[in-house]
């Protein structure tokens, strides 16, 4: 960083200062004989001053910003494997305990099924913390290829896929295989979940400015319009999903999936209408 | 779900040495590993551990890896250093990929996620007890391995089909290098997902098979008439050839 315009900029007030001090209290006569050129000059370097000044700090205010972000993103993921650490073993008793009683009383049964689906969610946010700093490949990745494969897994819908041919093919964009491959599924999964038989899902990916972009749309119940801030937050849950699968940590996952390949994410809904997903990628 | 534990008639109470700090855990454990056939020791901390696997000889040990005194695999490493080659499963307590592969490069012969499926830690003794009771060597401990023209550096991460080096994604060689030293074990995609990614992908387990298929065009494999890599068909995948330690 270039300190030495902070300097110049702190010595030059305090001069200025001064002479506007001594100025004022009658010790110092002002006789201004400027050439134009001067001027000119004395105006341009001042104006420079200024320009240099204002970027200083506003590159100072951005690395602030940058620095408390990545201080509360760590935190954030410390706090993430404490939990991990401090449930696992507990459920991992629990689990045996169970396979110790191998009962079918329907009280041990209903115990069961929420070990798995508390077992469930420590798995998912252990996924979670590795996806956000785990390693990473980088392969050119073939999101058509990817859309279609998900395609295939809509069981009772109307599912369409678009992919640009002409006049020219999709470009491959920089990155991991698999994490975009689950990104694109949970999208998927959930459009399902949330929709009933017989509705229309979408797919549909084009190329914009050095982007490829993907859309995943459907008609199914949408999001109320106070929890679309809140669905791409871990363990988020919509206040009607009840009795629907899920741990609550899909869309956190495509979102942590997405700003590792350098892109953002963003959804539409309307309620009863239906929901638009659109991840971003760099090409 | 593996199979519920059931004694073999082959198996003569073999002796496993549970290392686990949490009595929660192995109060649970240890009926379930004895109704399946293991005479069960338990220790509570890694010195403990190193300790009772000098004097008792046991067939097997299970080492979480978070433990006081030493940890899991810091008593996996001196083991190893000792030349007591004995089979060894970790119980992680770590879900990162780093710690997973180091785990399997210091010598354990495999591992599992907590919070596991008990059958599932049943299975994966069995099988590892399967191997070194057929005389065979622990190849978890091995450094480089041959199967047939295949040839593995593990420490290196390296590996030749006679003499030209396969050029492998990172997951793909971490795929091998877990078929190529679990050989003739019928292994679950979602097994396999965990020893890999450390999780089951939510998009099923395509991101195996993918994988699979990378290393059938680098091994030049017929899916359709395996050499190297076996399908069971909606079950999982199998590694055919015969493995030995060369190092």
């Amino acid at each position: 960083m270039r300190r030495w315009w902070l300097v110049l900029v702190l010595v030059g007030a305090g001069v200025l200062g001064t002479a506007l001090a001594a100025w004022q209290a009658g010790d110092v006569v002002l006789v201004f004989r400027v050439e134009p050129a001067v001027a000119v000059a004395a105006v341009t370097g001042a104006a420079l001053l200024v320009t240099a000044t204002v970027r200083t700090v506003r590159i100072l205010l951005d690395r602030a910003r940058a620095g408390a972000t990545a201080v509360a993103a760590r935190e954030h993921r410390v706090f993430l494997r404490r939990l991990d650490h401090e449930l696992k073993n507990p459920l991992t008793a629990i689990l045996i305990a169970l396979a110790n009683l191998a009962s079918t009383e329907p009280a041990a049964v209903a115990v069961s099924s929420q070990v798995s689906r508390l077992s469930r969610i420590v798995v998912d946010l252990r996924k979670l913390a590795e996806i956000s700093d785990g390693p990473m490949e980088r392969v050119p990745v073939d999101l058509a290829e990817i859309l279609r494969a998900a395609a295939a897994t809509c069981v009772d819908r109307q599912v369409s896929v678009t992919v640009p041919e002409v006049p020219w093919p999709l470009p491959t964009v920089p990155g991991d295989q698999d994490l975009l491959d689950l990104a694109v599924h949970n999208l998927v999964d959930n459009a399902v979940k949330y929709s009933r038989p017989g509705s229309r899902i979408a797919l549909r990916v084009f190329e914009q400015d050095h982007h490829v972009v993907v859309e995943i749309a459907d008609t199914g119940r949408g999001i109320n319009a106070e929890e679309i801030d809140s669905v791409w937050a871990e363990l988020a849950r919509g206040r009607d999903t009840a009795g629907i699968p899920g741990s609550g940590l899909g869309l956190a996952l495509v979102r942590v999936v997405t700003h590792r390949h350098g892109g953002t994410c963003d959804l539409r809904s309307r309620p009863g209408e239906g929901t638009v997903v659109r991840v971003r990628l760099p090409v | 779900m593996a199979d519920s534990p059931r004694a073999s008639p082959s198996d003569i109470a073999p002796v496993v040495l549970l290392a686990d700090d949490d009595a929660a855990v192995t109060g649970q454990l240890v009926p379930l590993l004895e109704r399946s056939g293991f005479t069960v020791r338990v220790v509570a901390d890694g010195e403990a551990a190193l300790l009772a696997a000098e004097r008792e000889s046991p067939d097997l040990i299970v080492l979480d890896v978070l433990m006081p005194k030493m940890d899991g695999r810091e008593v996996l490493r001196r083991l190893r250093r000792a030349g007591l080659a004995y089979p060894v499963l970790l119980l992680t307590q770590v879900g990162e990929s780093t710690e997973r592969a180091m785990a399997l490069e210091e010598g354990a012969d495999d591992y599992l996620n907590k919070p596991f499926d008990p059958y599932e830690l049943v299975a994966r003794l069995r099988a590892v007890l399967r191997r070194s009771r057929r005389g065979l060597p622990a190849l978890g401990a091995a450094g480089q391995v041959r199967a047939g023209q295949l040839r593995l550096d593990r420490v290196a991460r390296r590996a030749w089909l006679a003499d030209r080096e396969l050029l492998l994604t990172p997951k793909a060689a971490l795929l091998l290098d877990y078929l190529v030293t679990h050989p003739d074990e019928l292994l679950s995609r979602e097994r396999l997902l965990e020893v890999v990614w450390g999780w089951d992908a939510i998009s099923g387990t395509r991101a195996v098979d993918n994988r699979i298929a990378e290393l059938r065009r680098v091994l030049a494999d017929d899916a359709a008439q395996p050499r190297w890599i076996e399908t069971v068909p909606g079950q999982g995948y199998r590694f055919l050839a015969e493995v030995v330690t060369i190092g």
